[in-house]
């Protein structure tokens, strides 16, 4: 059974526990979940559960949905994480809490102020801006990078400490070769190859995946943001 | 058109003074008193007549109903007794006409406003419940209904199916097919676990419902009310916000 804490400026003002399939969200009341206030469309975004697993769907809103602080189109959830919508948070939790009401029990639940969700809509609109100023997928050097923005213009991209490589990590633990971006049909893949450090996407290690619009990939030190082309 | 609202002020006039202050700086001309501007607070006649002075409409609370003895205290908890006691012995001629004055329900277009609940307003019943809240939506003509009484901010939102959903109060934008129960708060003793003074502004032509907490000298008042010595509960429970 899932529930969803609804919050606005910190304060819980919900709690909704749910054995439904399917949990609509927006300003209108035919809303599974109604959230009336401006920054949030009449159907903003949809929950699909499936089993245990539960995905969040952006339904084109105009001010964006977001999980974890990242613009989302669609998102697979985690317990504890939390969906902005306008000024609202949602927590979702996979089980029901043993608190009712507790609004102090929920820590490190981030909460958007309007000047923060200002912030990532302003960040939202910079990579569109860049996007289209490359005309396709794009690495933003976050940190430790030697790199702002990196075009992503060839079927494989390599990333490590060797002199050679095309996107250089900073790191002792990591390898000359440590990861490649192959583009393979429509997406762009990231398979971790070194043997000494490891290859994250959002904080977890991974060996081969699917990189998404905003992912965030760590080599050592650096860390590069992945941001989708339109192509 | 803005207006403000105000509920449940108890006495209790530093918090009052900083949601006046708040409401000009809110640019609000017209402010509307929801009833129990007396009762457990040390300052019920400064706090009658600031709102005789600045309030539009106001409105009768069960405090006031009862220190005109119309109804009785019996079922109240012991240290409300006392300070409702207490109350009723500060109150002279003057204070009780201004009282008289006082409506138990006022209708603007299709907003009404009363202390405690849009049927028997004159029983004091309380809205803490979804169940309670079909019953006052069940009663009630207009769409929205502003009250206090509890001193919760709550929102109900009545369901095509089903019983009225209830959210914590805050700022949101009524959806102009629905119908609601508004609790604007507690000026004066709020009871959300945050002690600070709440009101709730009404923007008619944006169709939106602010609330606004304000911070005030809560020791200030807590002195005067261990001055007048009224019972301990009453004045610990300002800082806590319970």
């Amino acid at each position: 059974m899932a529930e969803i804490i609804v919050k606005y400026d910190n304060k819980v003002i919900e709690r909704i526990v749910t054995e439904k399939k399917r949990l609509s969200i927006g300003r209108s009341r035919d809303n599974d979940i109604v959230l009336e206030n401006r920054g949030v469309s009449r159907k903003h975004a949809i929950i699909e559960f499936n089993n245990n697993a539960a995905v969040v769907i952006d339904n084109e809103s105009l001010n964006g949905t977001f999980v974890n602080n990242r613009k989302i189109t669609e998102e697979i959830l985690r317990n504890d994480d939390t969906i902005t919508v306008g000024k609202y948070s949602l927590v979702y939790h996979t089980e029901t809490s043993q608190e009712h009401d507790g609004g102090a029990d929920f820590d490190g639940t981030m909460v958007l102020k309007t000047k923060q969700q200002k912030q990532l809509l302003e960040n939202d609109k910079i990579e569109k801006q860049i996007v289209t100023k490359y005309g396709g997928s794009v690495l933003i050097g976050e940190e430790n990078a030697e790199f702002s923005e990196f075009k992503i213009d060839r079927d494989v991209v390599t990333i490590g400490k060797a002199k050679f490589v095309h996107v250089r990590a900073k790191g002792f633990f990591i390898s000359g070769i440590q990861a490649k971006i192959s583009k393979e049909n429509m997406s762009f893949v990231l398979t971790n190859l070194g043997k000494k450090g490891k290859t994250l996407v959002n904080g977890e290690p991974i060996s081969q995946c699917n990189l998404k619009n905003g992912d965030i990939i760590t080599v050592g030190k650096s860390t590069f943001k992945f941001i989708e082309g339109t192509n | 058109m803005k207006y403000a609202l105000l509920s449940d002020i108890h006495g209790n006039l530093e918090a009052l003074q900083a949601v006046l202050r708040d409401t000009e700086a809110q640019g609000v001309g017209t402010i509307h008193c929801l009833g129990d501007v007396i009762g457990y607070g040390a300052d019920p006649i400064a706090c009658l007549e600031l709102v005789q002075q600045h309030c539009d409409v106001k409105l009768m609370g069960n405090h006031e109903y009862a220190a005109i003895g119309l109804s009785s205290t019996e079922h109240y908890n012991e240290a409300a007794q006392v300070a409702t006691d207490w109350t009723r012995k500060q109150l002279t001629d003057h204070e009780l006409d201004i009282i008289n004055g006082f409506e138990m329900k006022h209708t603007i277009d299709d907003v009404l406003l009363v202390h405690s609940s849009p049927y028997d307003p004159d029983r004091w019943h309380y809205i803490l419940t979804p169940a309670a809240a079909a019953q006052a939506f069940a009663n009630l003509d207009e769409r929205i209904c502003f009250f206090g009484h509890s001193h919760l901010p709550q929102i109900y939102a009545e369901q095509d199916e089903g019983l009225p959903r209830c959210q914590a109060g805050h700022d949101f934008l009524p959806d102009e097919e629905g119908r609601y129960l508004i609790n604007v708060g507690s000026v004066g003793q709020p009871r959300d676990e945050d002690p600070r003074a709440c009101y709730l502004v009404f923007d008619t032509e944006e169709s939106e419902v602010n609330y606004h907490r304000v911070e005030y000298d809560i020791e200030m008042t807590q002195r005067k009310m261990a001055r007048a010595s009224m019972p301990q509960m009453l004045i610990s429970r300002l800082r806590l916000g319970r």
